[in-house]
């Protein structure tokens, strides 16, 4: 599903160039629910960023549910997330001009559903979330748990074949956290690949597997074997 | 299309969208109505005045002091130009087109008509006037030498016979020929008969709605000689002699007879130029002032556009993350745009149609031609477009990792 092998990231700051990832490797099924975890700054944004093809990458390949993503133009980018990437952020990211069902409208405008298939998969997905009620609120009127299920629900409309999340509980608080984590763990039962980067080591250990990241790196975690497992299968 | 979460989205953001409306449908408004103007004082600039302009030469003669025996001292004149080569022919008059001076005369049919049936300018001529002038006879005949009488200042000696213009011979005998019959001249009291009809020739008066505006080709010639301490003097130069000529024939008048003053000589297309000197002034001032607006309103939409794309850099961020292309970034503003300027200029469409009559009502300016008004509608939102497209491109470059980033 998402294969990365030696991949690495520089920013440019004038003169400064720092590696944010480096030999980046690691290699995620379909169907899988991983967990990546490390220190601040050790590169775990960066990591989700490229593997939303948010951003591009310096050196090493890349390949997103079979094809290899390195070279495409900025259009074929935007479609392939479009199309096979759900994105759930700390911050919620919902539009607070737009109520409820009008964001999640938004990536499935882009992808040039027609109006009913829209309005079917807006009802299913705020189903899925449980918001059914609530799709004429604007975010301003809802918790911040109901706006990150909300934001799931968005992710999750347009059937995306990965879903990405950075740190989703991390500006809710304990209770708000476990109904959303719940949330998370019931979509990959059903199917869904899941990618969550978390500080959060109790939520980290409800994935399938931890990955975690120290310096731009994956460091191998001797009691995880897996990890070993997908170190080897990248390289 | 996105219209539906376009328009909800700025009725959460009114302010800004309603000021750059109201902004666009004061400047279609004002912009419609002042193209209009231009349009017509342009128009108005190019009217022809019947006569062969580019070779017709105006002398102003002033005799001096008290001029004796001025009938003799006129046909010497008229003698020496009509001599001089490269004179095509010559005559005097009491005025010329595009001088912006001189009579008009109220007609009516027979004197116990109580209101008059037209008023005309009065100009003075000679059997010498068509053939200078270069009018277009249509039906009848020129002045004949025995026609032509004398005129001195102070008298009133009724015309023998007068020539009208195509226009005027409408206004009096609409669907009959002119020629023939006669008019009664107020002034004068005094039936003449109607010897001949000119195609074309514009009374002296040359305002945008001024004196003469009502009967702009309603001009009339009188058979006189015109024996006047003050006069002018029109030449018929040979084709592109004209300054030549009126060079020539200066010299030639005063060595004729040095006591005159020869205040100011011109051809007709001299004349042209300044009689609609204002007009030209005006067309440029409104020019500049709608140029200025355009400007204003441009700058307004780049300036607001600009804001909203930074106010909004986080949600484009978002949307690129969810797959926006930087296309349908770049269409996102020209649609919220395109909503504005529509609403505007049905606004201002309304606008210039109320501007404008008030100006009818105000100014007795003329009713604005409704395509004025869509082609100022299709033009502002053109220009809204335009203007929208680099606060677009600036959004459309909004990198989509914004998303993840700053939280
Ligand atoms: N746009 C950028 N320009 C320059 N350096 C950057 C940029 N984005 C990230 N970095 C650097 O890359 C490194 C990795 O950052 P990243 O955001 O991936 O860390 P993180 O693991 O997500 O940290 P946190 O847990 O605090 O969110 C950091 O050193 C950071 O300063
Ligand atoms: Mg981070």
């Amino acid at each position: 599903m998402l294969k990365m092998t030696h991949l690495s990231k520089a920013y440019r700051t004038e003169v400064v160039e720092t590696f944010a990832l480096r030999d980046f490797s690691i290699h995620v099924r379909e169907g899988e629910f991983v967990a990546v975890t490390g220190p601040s700054g050790s590169g775990k944004t960066t990591f989700l960023t490229i593997a939303g093809l948010l951003e591009e990458f310096s050196g090493g390949e890349y390949q997103l549910d079979g094809a290899n993503v390195r070279g495409l133009n900025d259009n074929q980018r935007s479609k392939l997330r479009n199309e096979k990437i759900g994105f759930i952020f700390q911050a919620f990211n919902l539009i607070a001009d737009l109520n409820v069902q009008d964001n999640i409208d938004v990536p499935l405008r882009y992808r040039g559903f027609n109006g009913a298939e829209r309005r079917r998969r807006i009802q299913e997905a705020l189903g899925r979330v449980g918001l059914s009620a609530r799709s004429r609120h604007y975010p301003a009127e809802l918790s911040g748990g109901q706006q990150q299920r909300v934001a799931i629900a968005r992710a999750l409309a347009g059937s995306p074949r990965l879903l990405l999340a950075d740190e989703p509980t991390g500006n809710l608080d304990t209770q708000m956290a476990r109904g959303v984590m719940d949330l998370l763990e019931e979509l990959h039962r059903d199917g869904a690949t899941i990618v969550m980067v978390t500080h959060d080591p109790e939520l980290a250990v409800r994935a399938q597997r931890e990955v975690h990241i120290v310096d731009g790196q994956v460091v191998d975690m001797a009691p995880q074997p897996r990890l070993v497992e997908a170190a080897q299968a990248g390289s | 299309m996105e219209l539906g979460p376009i328009i909800s989205a700025m009725r959460r953001n009114k302010v800004g969208a309603i000021v750059v409306g109201v902004q666009m449908a004061i400047t279609l408004a004002i912009l419609c109505n002042a193209l209009f103007i231009i349009e017509q004082r342009v128009a108005l600039g190019k009217r022809p005045t019947g006569t062969d302009e580019a070779n017709i030469v105006v002398i102003t003669n002033q005799w001096a002091g008290h001029p004796t025996d001025l009938a003799a001292k006129l046909q010497g004149d008229l003698a020496a130009l009509r001599s001089m080569p490269g004179v095509v022919d010559a005559f005097a008059s009491n005025t010329y087109p595009l001088s912006n001076g001189g009579s008009s005369l109220n007609l009516k049919l027979n004197p116990e008509q109580r209101e008059s049936t037209a008023q005309t300018a009065l100009y003075i001529a000679d059997e010498h006037g068509l053939q200078t002038l270069g009018l277009k006879l249509i039906a009848g005949r020129n002045f004949t030498a025995d026609e032509v009488l004398d005129r001195m200042p102070g008298t009133n000696v009724p015309p023998s016979a007068v020539i009208v213009t195509r226009a005027l011979a409408e206004k009096l005998f609409p669907g009959k020929n002119a020629a023939g019959q006669s008019v009664y001249s107020e002034y004068q009291k005094t039936l003449a008969p109607i010897v001949g009809v000119v195609d074309k020739l514009q009374v002296p008066w040359t305002q945008a709605g001024g004196f003469g505006s009502k009967f702009n080709d309603s001009s009339l010639l009188e058979p006189y000689r015109h024996e006047a301490p003050y006069g002018y003097y029109l030449v018929h130069a040979q084709p592109g002699q004209a300054v030549a000529v009126m060079k020539a024939a200066e010299k030639r008048l005063i060595e004729v007879n040095r006591a005159r003053v020869l205040q100011k000589s011109q051809t007709l297309t001299e004349a042209r130029a300044e009689a609609y000197k204002d007009d030209r002034g005006l067309v440029i001032i409104l020019g500049v002032v709608c140029a200025a607006l355009v400007a204003v309103t441009a700058f307004g939409i780049v300036g607001l556009t600009s804001y909203w794309v930074a106010q909004r850099r986080r949600q484009i961020g978002i949307r690129r993350a969810l797959g926006a292309t930087r296309t349908a970034i770049i269409r996102y503003f020209q649609t919220e745009n395109f909503l504005i300027a529509a609403v505007g200029s049905i606004g201002g469409i309304g606008l210039a149609l109320s501007l404008n009559l008030w100006m009818v009502t105000a100014f007795e300016m003329e009713r604005l031609d409704t395509r004025y008004a869509l082609i100022g509608a299709v033009f502002v939102l053109l220009l809204g477009q335009l203007a929208v497209l680099w606060p677009a491109l600036k959004a459309a470059s909004i990198p989509p990792a914004l998303a993840t980033r700053a939280a």
